[in-house]
């Protein structure tokens, strides 16, 4: 940095410590507006891992799952007609085992019928996975959602199939607990009603309240026994890196045309819909958030700004009088401005990372949404946000301190010498 | 020899709201390198409109000013503003120093605006001080300056690009006597030592009593414009006793 830009630096800065309060001011609400949109920046990049890991791992849906299709459309009325046979299954599951980036393929079932105690019946809605590699998947998480513990019970298992876990709604409704029998039936995939003894091995709850009553999780070979077949409805794959959705995708699409399968890929998001419907509604508060750190940086640094150009004057009116040009004027406004954005940032970046050691210190729980037991608040630091700030309020108090500096820089001379 | 400063038919027009008040009416003279020109009449004759033209810092109404042969009306500005910079000095009643600045920083600032602030500019600055005889005060900011103190800091800001001409708006209204006195009587050194042309704006009677050129302004216009006669350069010359600390240094 040459001495010329130090000098204008220091003049700039000294023009800001005149008024001292006046500027501590504008820095405060600069670093105010700062952390508002880092903190929530913050605990919104939270919640979004959250119900990432939520749907990915916690509930082992996985990065990507394959459909026959139509089974998502038309599927919905008679889902046995877009079941993946066996040697589909096989066929899909030898193309996944040469992508190496897919650590786990796991197939599901998922079922509906009736579910009784002896005395009452009501209807469920079960999901059938393998046990073993459902809990692989939930191992693989990394984030809050790898280490809870889900279920009260024992875990399901690949080699007891009768084995099943009920929601505590639906255990409470037929007043059965851990350990009691009970018999579901169902039609099979040929229309004959089929029914099968059962013990509850865990009871759980599922995040919607309306289901809670209604959801068992059983093994895969029950659900296929329950139907009468060998067939799944759906393929759950976990990737080695969720930046490799896309291509991995693709891949598949690929693989599967190049077999003549008829199947689709659909990534997580894509069979999240809470997941978008929570961004898109924290993006919109964020929105506002940062419209009314906008507002607030705004109006603080044109007053700031502006009182100071009627202050200054007859200063302006010298530095033209000796020669300094109007961009000159602009300029120094907008280093004085700019120099408001970076020290109020910074302060911002302090209160932000205050905020995060409080958080982590008190460590407070909650339950946040798609979760069914109290986790840890955090707020997380989000580089890329803190640092697009940062740019962001310099720019722009360098940028909105062109109003008053303009003002400042077409004064006449003489009315600004003159001025008192 | 062209002049450093040319006036012909000069009129400059004020308004105040819808009323036009004509603070200058037809002027004609020329400023030379190296003259001592003192303007003077009474309020409202025109004394700072005509200092604020030869300055570049306001615009005529009609007429013709040349400034070192350049029409001023045709430069941008841009250009003003280099000129201001490069060719012109100003010294103003209220000494008009940045408050947050030191002394030396107010010395250097129209070498900061020509770009051309290197660490010899601090040195020539120093010396500039010194010579002047300010050289203890140059960290200190103009707050903790006397009247006559801070308007030496001016008078070096003025000369540090060593300017054709040194525009001074009754640079003594505001000082005592005393120091009325030593300031007039630097500026007149410089203009013998330098070579620098002054032209000031001033009621001030010592002051007008030391130069070679009086301007006399009465409504607008140039009632009388002639040269001071010798016995009052002399008298300055006599000066050189007077008690103030530059005498050492010019």
């Amino acid at each position: 940095m040459n001495s010329k830009f130090i000098v204008w630096i220091k003049f700039a800065m000294a023009n800001l410590l005149r008024n001292g309060r006046r500027s501590f001011y504008t820095i405060i609400a600069i670093a105010i507006g700062y952390a508002a949109v880092n903190i929530f920046g913050g605990f919104t990049s939270y919640i979004f891992t959250n119900l990432k890991d939520s749907f990915i791992y916690s509930h082992a849906n996985g990065h990507l799952t394959i459909f026959k299709k139509g089974f998502l459309t038309e599927g919905r009325i008679d889902p046995t007609k877009y079941l993946i046979t066996s040697q589909e299954y096989a066929l899909i599951d030898d193309i996944c085992a040469k992508i190496p980036q897919i650590l786990i393929a796991t197939p599901q079932m998922q079922i509906t019928g009736l579910i009784s105690n002896g005395e009452v019946s009501t209807v469920f809605i079960g999901s059938g996975r393998v046990p073993s590699q459902t809990q692989e998947i939930q191992r693989q998480a990394t984030g809050i959602g790898g280490n809870l513990k889900l279920h009260n019970g024992k875990a399901l298992q690949d080699d007891i199939p009768y084995g099943v876990g009920l929601t505590n709604g639906l255990a409470e409704k037929l007043n059965i607990d851990i350990g009691s029998d009970a018999v579901v039936m169902s039609p099979t995939v040929d229309g004959r009603i089929n029914a099968l003894d059962v013990e509850v091995f865990q009871r759980y709850d599922v995040p919607v309240e309306e289901l809670n009553d209604k959801v068992m999780r059983l093994p895969l070979k029950f659900a296929q026994s329950l139907y009468d077949t060998k067939s799944i409805d759906r393929l759950s794959l976990l990737l080695t890196d969720e930046k490799l959705i896309t291509p991995i995708k693709k891949l598949l699409q690929t693989a599967f045309k190049k077999n003549k399968l008829e199947m689709e890929v659909k990534t997580w998001k894509e069979l999240s819909p809470f997941y978008r419907k929570v961004k898109d509604m924290f993006d919109i508060i964020f929105i506002f958030i940062f419209i009314i750190v906008f507002i607030i940086v705004v109006t603080s640094v044109v007053n700031t700004l502006s009182m100071s150009v009627i202050e200054r004057t007859r200063e302006i009116g010298t530095l033209r009088a000796l020669g300094l040009k109007r961009k000159g004027i602009i300029g120094l406004f907008a280093m004085e401005s700019g120099m408001l954005g970076l020290v109020g940032s910074f302060f911002g970046i302090l209160i932000t990372i205050l905020n995060w050691l409080l958080i982590k210190l008190f460590e407070p729980q909650w339950m946040p949404p798609n979760y069914v037991i109290k986790i840890p608040l955090e707020i997380f630091m989000v580089p890329v946000y803190m640092y697009w700030t940062l740019l962001f309020l310099v720019l722009l108090s360098s940028i909105i301190s062109i109003i008053p500096a303009k003002k400042a820089a077409y004064k006449n001379i003489v009315d600004a010498l003159g001025h008192t | 020899m062209s002049s450093l400063v040319e006036m012909k038919n000069i009129k400059k027009d004020y308004y105040l709201g819808e009323t036009r008040i004509t603070a200058l009416k037809s002027i004609n003279l020329s400023i030379q390198n190296g003259e001592f020109v003192a303007v003077w009449g009474p309020s409202g004759s025109g004394k700072s409109t005509l200092c604020n033209l030869m300055g570049l810092t306001d615009n005529h109404t009609s007429g013709t000013l040349l400034f070192q042969g350049t029409e001023v009306t045709s430069l941008s500005d841009n250009q003003k503003s280099e000129m201001r910079n490069q060719h012109l000095g100003f010294i103003f009643q209220n000494f008009n120093l940045i408050p947050v600045l030191t002394a030396l920083d107010n010395v250097t600032l129209p070498l900061l605006i020509k770009g051309e602030f290197e660490k010899s500019s601090i040195n020539a600055a120093k010396s500039l001080l010194f010579e002047l005889g300010i050289g203890d005060y140059f960290l200190h900011r103009p707050h903790k300056l006397s009247g006559g103190q801070q308007q030496r800091v001016a008078i070096a800001r003025a000369l540090i690009t060593a300017p054709d001409l040194i525009i001074a708006d009754e640079p003594t209204a505001n000082l005592d006597s005393e120091n009325a006195l030593k300031i007039i009587d630097l500026m007149r050194k410089i203009n013998i030592s330098k070579k620098t042309t002054f032209v000031f704006s001033t009621h001030d009677q010592r002051l007008l009593d030391r130069v070679n050129r009086q301007i006399n302004l009465q409504d607008g216009f140039i009632t009388n414009d002639s040269k001071a006669d010798k016995k009052n350069n002399d008298n300055v010359e006599t000066n050189k006793n007077t008690n103030f600390e530059t005498k050492q240094m010019l």
